[in-house]
C-alpha cells in the first residue's frame, strides 16, 4: 500500500510457506504512525493474529521480519531489523534484533516487512528478488546441514552462479542448532546474529534454512536536503561522544568487563558472585592488547563496535561482553583464547552464546550439588567445544542442554540457581548490586534480557553512578528507558546510539559537580519521571542530545517530538505485553531466581539482593497495568491499542 | 610502595598496565602516573583531568581520590565507561 511517508517502501508481504503464495498485508499510514516499524510493527501484526492458543512449533506461528523507517535512509547505525515470533524457549512473543545489511536489502527489494506463515514442505531456501519469491531445494543445493559461514558462502556462490558477481545480497542463515530445534538457536546474517530466544529453531521447524534478498528499489526520504544535513550533524555528534566515538569503537562492549568487576556486577560462577578473581585474563583490555583487533560494523554505522580478532592464526569475530563474561567467569574459565574460539564455534552452529553458556553453568552447578550427574565441572574446559556440537545436534547430554536452563531445572531441581526469567537466560550483569537492572530482567517482555529490560545498569555504575542498591525511582526509569529503546529499535536504529543520550561530561567527569548532583538526585526524581511517563505528549520538544526525533521528521516526515517518541515506545511495549498475557503471562512470571532476590551477594549487607516485589508494584502502577501485570483496558485505550 | 593497575581506555592511552609507586594517598599517585605515561608514550593525550575522573578501587573496595594508602596496597584505576 503506497504511503505518504518517507523511509517506507509501502509494502508488507504475507508469504505462505506451505502454499508458496504471497499477498500484500494491509498496512496503512495510520498503522505506520502508531506502530512505526521493526518490533512494534511486528507486535501489532502478531497481536492481530495470535489468540493465545498457538504453539511456537506450529504453522500458526508467524515470523515477522521487519525493518524500520530509518533503515536505508542514511541515518547513523540504522541497518537493524527484527525477527519476531513466538519463542520456543519462552512460549511468548520474542523479537530478536540484528545488524548487518539484510534489512537494507529487504528495503531495496521494495519490502518494509515480510511475514512468513505456514511451513515449507521440505528443506528450503528462499530467494527474494525485487519482490519476487523463489523457493529452492536446500538439500539439492547442498545447504541443509551446513554451518553458518560455510552455508553463507555456499549461498553466495549459488547466487553468483545465477546472477553474476555484481549483485549484492542480504542473507539470513540458520546453523545445525536451528535445524535440530535447539530452543536457543540463532539466525545469522553475515557475522551478526539474531541470537536470543530461539528464532533459529522456528526457522528450522519451518524447514527454512536460509533467505537471500536483493533489489534495486530506492529508499526515498521525506526531505532529502534536511535529512542529509541532519545526518551529517548526527554522525559528527556520535563520533565526538566519548562513548560512541571512543570507548565502543576501541574496546567494544568487552571494555565493560573490568568496570563490572569493580562494581561487583560481573556474573561469576553461575551468578553466585559478582567478582571474578581472574577477570584480568578475560577482559576487554587484554583482548585489545593480545588479539589484534580490527574494527568492523554494520552498514551506515559510525560506532563500529564489532570486531575481528586473531586467535591461533585464525581471524574470528570478537566476542561481545556477554559471551566473554558468561563463558569466562560464569563457568570459572580464564582462558581467553578458548572463549574466542568458542564464540566463533557457537556462531557457526547457530546457537545463542548467552543461553548456551548459562545453561552449561546451571548444569555445572547442578552436578556440583549432586542433582544431576552430567560430568560438567566449573573450571574444567576440556570437551566444551565438542559439547557445543552435541547440543547443536542434540546428541547425548547435548540433547538435554538444548532445552535451556528453565526446563532442566524443572527436571533436575535447582530452580533457585537456573539464572533465567520467563525461560530466557539473563545477560552478564549480576543484578544484586544493580537492583534496577534486576527489575528490568524480571519485567522484560521477552524474558531475562538486559536491553529489553531497560538497561538500568547504565545509571547504576556503568555510565552514571547513582546508588545501585536503592529501589527508589528505578521502576520509573526502567519504564522510560524501555520505551525509548523500544522506539529506537522500531525505527531500525541500533540501541547503542541511545548511549549518546547522556552528555559526554557526565561520563568522563564522574567527580564533576554536575555529575555528582545528577547521581545524587536520580533516586529522588521518580515523581518527575512518573509525570513524564504519564503525560509524555506534554513534551512537545526536541532534545539536543536526542537526535532521533528530528531524524524521524526529516527522513520520514512524521511530526515527531520527544514526547510522541516515548508514547510510541510505550505503545509498543504494552502491546507486546498484552499479547503475552494471552499466553498466560502474569506478575508471577516477572520473576528472578531466588539466588538473586533472597540471597544477598554480600552476606554482611542485606541490601545486596534485588528487592523485586517492591519495585514491581511501582512499575505496574507506572505502566497502568494491574498489580497482576496485565495492561488495563484504560491503558490500552489511552495508547490507542483498543 | 603500592601496586597500581590500570584499566579501560586509560590503559590503552597511557600504554601502562601496572606499576609500583610510593604514595600515601590516591591523589599523590596521579602526577606519578602522568609522568610515567608521558615517559612510556610521549604522544599520549591523557591529561591530569582524565586520571582524576577514574574509578578507584583499593584492595577490592571502592576508593576515592582522598583515600589513604599504606605499604602493599593494590590500587585499581579505571577510566569511566558505559553501555554494552
Ligand atoms: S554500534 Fe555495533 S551493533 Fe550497533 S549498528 Fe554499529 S556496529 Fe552494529
Amino acid at each position: 500500500m503506497a504511503t505518504k511517508y518517507g523511509g517506507y517502501m509501502g509494502k508488507v508481504v504475507l508469504l505462505d510457506l506451505s502454499t508458496r503464495t504471497a499477498e500484500d498485508y494491509p498496512w496503512t499510514d495510520e498503522d505506520r504512525e502508531k506502530y512505526i516499524g521493526g518490533k512494534i510493527m511486528a507486535a501489532k501484526v502478531l497481536s492481530d493474529h495470535l489468540t493465545g492458543k498457538e504453539q511456537p512449533f506450529s504453522e500458526e506461528n508467524w515470523i515477522v521480519i521487519s525493518t524500520g523507517p530509518l533503515t536505508g535512509t542514511g541515518a547513523p547505525s540504522s541497518s537493524r531489523f527484527d525477527l519476531s515470533c513466538l519463542s520456543p524457549q519462552t512460549g511468548i512473543l520474542t523479537s530478536s534484533n540484528c545488524g548487518g545489511s539484510f534489512g537494507y536489502y529487504l528495503k531495496k527489494a521494495g519490502i518494509d516487512a515480510l511475514i512468513l506463515k505456514g511451513r515449507c514442505e521440505k528443506h528450503t531456501w528462499l530467494e527474494i528478488d525485487n519482490g519476487r519469491f523463489i523457493f529452492h531445494d536446500a538439500d539439492a543445493d547442498g545447504l541443509w546441514g551446513l554451518r553458518t559461514t560455510e552455508g553463507q558462502e555456499k549461498l553466495e556462490s549459488l547466487l553468483t552462479a545465477k546472477w553474476g558477481a555484481r549483485r549484492a545480497f542480504g542473507k539470513l542463515m540458520i546453523g545445525p542448532g536451528g535445524e535440530n530445534l535447539v530452543l536457543y538457536s540463532a539466525v545469522l546474517s553475515g557475522e551478526r546474529a539474531a541470537g536470543r530466544a530461539g528464532v533459529g529453531a522456528v526457522f528450522g521447524w519451518k524447514n527454512l534454512k536460509a533467505v537471500s534478498v536483493t533489489g534495486n528499489h530506492e529508499v526515498k526520504v521525506y526531505d532529502p536536503v534536511k535529512n542529509e544535513k541532519w545526518n551529517r550533524k548526527w554522525f559528527k555528534y556520535l563520533r565526538k561522544h566519548p562513548l560512541t566515538g571512543n570507548q565502543l569503537p576501541r574496546l567494544g562492549t568487552a571494555g565493560l568487563v573490568s568496570a563490572m568487576q569493580m562494581r561487583g556486577i560481573l556474573a561469576t560462577k553461575n551468578y553466585s558472585a559478582g567478582r571474578y578473581e581472574k577477570f584480568e585474563f578475560v577482559n576487554g583490555e587484554t583482548l585489545a592488547e593480545e588479539h589484534n583487533i580490527v574494527n568492523k560494523g554494520c552498514l551506515t554505522c559510525p560506532i563500529k563496535c564489532a570486531r575481528t580478532v586473531e586467535v591461533q592464526g585464525r581471524k574470528v569475530k570478537g566476542p561481545e561482553l556477554e559471551t566473554l563474561v558468561l563463558l569466562g567467569g560464569g563457568i570459572c574459565n580464564h582462558d581467553l583464547e578458548k572463549i574466542l574460539l568458542w564464540n566463533a564455534e557457537l556462531d557457526e552452529l547457530g546457537l545463542d552464546t548467552i543461553s548456551c553458556a548459562s545453561t552449561i553453568a546451571y548444569a555445572m552447578e547442578a552436578n556440583e550439588k549432586g542433582l544431576w550427574d552430567n560430568g560438567l565441572v566449573f573450571g574444567k574446559t576440556e570437551g566444551i567445544t565438542e559439547l557445543f556440537d552435541d547440543i547443536a545436534h542434540r546428541r547425548g547430554i547435548g540433547a538435554e542442554l538444548a532445552e535451556g536452563s528453565r526446563r532442566l531445572s524443572k527436571k533436575y531441581g535447582g530452580e533457585d540457581f537456573a539464572i533465567q526469567s520467563k525461560g530466557l537466560e539473563l545477560a552478564a550483569y549480576e543484578p544484586r548490586r544493580a537492583v534496577g537492572q534486576g527489575l528490568g530482567y524480571a519485567v522484560s517482555n521477552r524474558g531475562g534480557c538486559h536491553l529489553n529490560g531497560g538497561y538500568l545498569v547504565i545509571l547504576e555504575g556503568l555510565g552514571l553512578n547513582t546508588n545501585p542498591l536503592t529501589p527508589h525511582a528505578k521502576a520509573d526509569f526502567t519504564m522510560l528507558f524501555q520505551d525509548l529503546m523500544e522506539m529506537i529499535s522500531a525505527t531500525g536504529q541500533c540501541l547503542f546510539t541511545s548511549y549518546a543520550f547522556f552528555p559526554g561530561f557526565l561520563i568522563t567527569r564522574p567527580g564533576g559537580i554536575v555529575t555528582r548532583i545528577a547521581n545524587a538526585a536520580i533516586p529522588f526524581i521518580g515523581w518527575a519521571l512518573r509525570f513524564m511517563n504519564k503525560f509524555p505528549l506534554a513534551l512537545e520538544l526536541h532534545l539536543p542530545v536526542f537526535h532521533q526525533t528530528k531524524g524521524m521528521c526529516y527522513a520520514v516526515g512524521m511530526k515527531m517530538t520527544f514526547g510522541k517518541y516515548i508514547r510510541c515506545g510505550e505503545r509498543g511495549y504494552t502491546l507486546d505485553r498484552w499479547v503475552s498475557t494471552r499466553f498466560g503471562i502474569r506478575a508471577k512470571d516477572d520473576s528472578l531466581p531466588k539466588r538473586l532476590t533472597d540471597v544477598p551477594q554480600d552476606p554482611s549487607d542485606p541490601k545486596t539482593r534485588v528487592p523485586l516485589e517492591q519495585m514491581k508494584k511501582t512499575y505496574y502502577r507506572a505502566r497502568g497495568w494491574t498489580q497482576d501485570g496485565v495492561p488495563t483496558e484504560r491503558t490500552l485505550k489511552k495508547l490507542g491499542i483498543l | 610502595m603500592v601496586h597500581i593497575k590500570l584499566f579501560g581506555l586509560l590503559r590503552l592511552d597511557t600504554g601502562l598496565k601496572e606499576l609500583d609507586a610510593e604514595a600515601s594517598t590516591v591523589a599523590q599517585l596521579y602526577p606519578i602516573l602522568l609522568a610515567e605515561a608521558r615517559r612510556v608514550k610521549p604522544a599520549t593525550k591523557v591529561t591530569a583531568k582524565d586520571i582524576d575522573g577514574c574509578t578507584v578501587m583499593i584492595n577490592g573496595k571502592q576508593g576515592r581520590k582522598s583515600s589513604r594508602l599504606k605499604d602493599g596496597d593494590q590500587v585499581l584505576l579505571m577510566s569511566p565507561v558505559c553501555g554494552g
